[in-house]
């Protein structure tokens, strides 16, 4: 393949899933700046990483796998590193501020997500997006029966997390 | 009252509107900005690269000092104690590449992370080592540094002995130091992850996080 060929490919499949960039990033960091920052983090990696890509395998499994390993990493460092201001013509993902116009009950769920540990944030995030728990165990590298108890507990606390919100 | 499972339809419902009002930056995604641009695990493979090459011309310099040097023992005995700091310098900063060339970030997360993990632990004890060992090293390094400068070789065994007693007594004033105005150097971040990684709260955070990684995959 040429390597013009490849960043076409590349540049259709990040097209195509577009939104994990966008809620991995919205899911592991506050500020725009920062987000973008990331963006730009997991772009070049999933890049880097594209030769190493196995077809047979779902581009988004892959995709989710590389995103939300540089998203934890991102996180953990995030008091150390250095940041950018950008323009917008310099952001690889530019986003309508949609957090207004946000449901309240979605707006609730960022702020669940916000407060559970960064592999719990990811597990989370799996989940919401639809996928099974065999696929959820083969993004995170744990038993699907391991899935299975974390999501119910997840639920509790989401349970309660809702009730306290509805009670303020 | 809402439950995940109809959150996860509202978030299904939501992602709809994601579609539309995201978009993505072909121009940044062309294989000439992509390919020039240095991800993390690059630019850290990159420093510790440099200090590798660092270390290399370290040792070069001080076994071509210890092979002139090597009927002197005043001199030598300093050559010799400088090389094994570098070698074991050298052979420390080796480990940590060969370990990030085994970091596939495309492998599932609890594994990656655990490496990581293991990473991060295995930097923070060799900057701990390392400067422990560095303060120790410094006299020789001064004698070896004093003859090829200055031609200068008259060191007693007792000025040799203070210093390396001075040297050790930095070790608890840098650990107290970085304690103390490790977290307000925000400014310089760099400094601060040498500070707290001399405080031990960056390998306290690292071990923690191995754990609930251990947590997360046992349950």
């Amino acid at each position: 393949m040429t390597v013009a060929s490849r960043q076409e490919m590349f540049q259709d499949l990040m097209e195509e899933h577009k939104k994990i960039l966008y809620k991995v990033c919205n899911s592991y960091c506050r500020s725009r700046d920062d987000r973008e920052d990331l963006a730009q983090e997991i772009v070049i990696q999933l890049w880097r990483s594209f030769p190493s890509f196995d077809e047979r395998c779902r581009f988004s499994t892959w995709m989710y796998r590389i995103a939300l390993n540089v998203a934890i990493s991102f996180y953990r460092r995030e008091s150390t590193r250095t940041r950018h201001v950008l323009s917008d013509e310099e952001r690889i993902l530019n986003a309508v501020d949609e957090t207004a116009s946000q449901p309240e009950e979605i707006r609730i769920l960022y702020q669940f997500i916000e407060e559970l540990d960064p592999l719990l944030r990811a597990l989370v995030l799996l989940y919401l997006d639809g996928n099974s728990y065999a696929e959820i165990a083969e993004a995170m590298g744990i038993s699907e029966a391991n899935v299975a108890t974390k999501i119910s507990r997840l639920k509790q606390a989401m349970r309660q997390k809702v009730q306290r919100t509805a009670e303020v | 009252m809402l439950e995940l499972d109809e959150m996860r339809q509202k978030w299904a419902e939501q992602d709809r509107k994601i579609e539309e009002n995201i978009r993505l930056n072909r121009r940044l995604l062309s294989a000439g900005s992509l390919s020039g641009a240095r991800s993390a695990l690059q630019r850290m493979k990159f420093f510790l690269g440099f200090g590798a090459v660092v270390w290399i011309v370290m040792i070069v310099f001080l076994g071509n000092f210890i092979y002139e040097n090597v009927g002197v023992l005043r001199l030598a005995l300093p050559g010799i104690a400088a090389d094994i700091y570098a070698i074991a310098m050298l052979a420390a900063t080796v480990g940590q590449i060969a370990a990030l060339q085994r970091i596939d970030y495309g492998k599932p997360v609890a594994i990656i992370q655990k490496e990581l993990g293991k990473l991060r632990v295995m930097r923070i004890r060799i900057a701990q080592w390392g400067l422990a060992g560095g303060v120790v090293v410094w006299a020789p390094f001064l004698i070896v540094a004093s003859k090829v400068c200055f031609g200068f070789e008259n060191f007693s065994a007792a000025w040799l002995v203070v210093n390396v007693i001075f040297g050790l007594s930095l070790i608890p004033l840098a650990i107290w130091l970085s304690k103390e105005f490790g977290d307000r150097m925000g400014k310089h971040p760099v400094v601060q992850q040498l500070m707290r990684d001399i405080a031990g709260h960056n390998l306290n955070a690292a071990t923690a996080f191995l754990a609930t990684i251990s947590e997360f995959e046992a349950d």
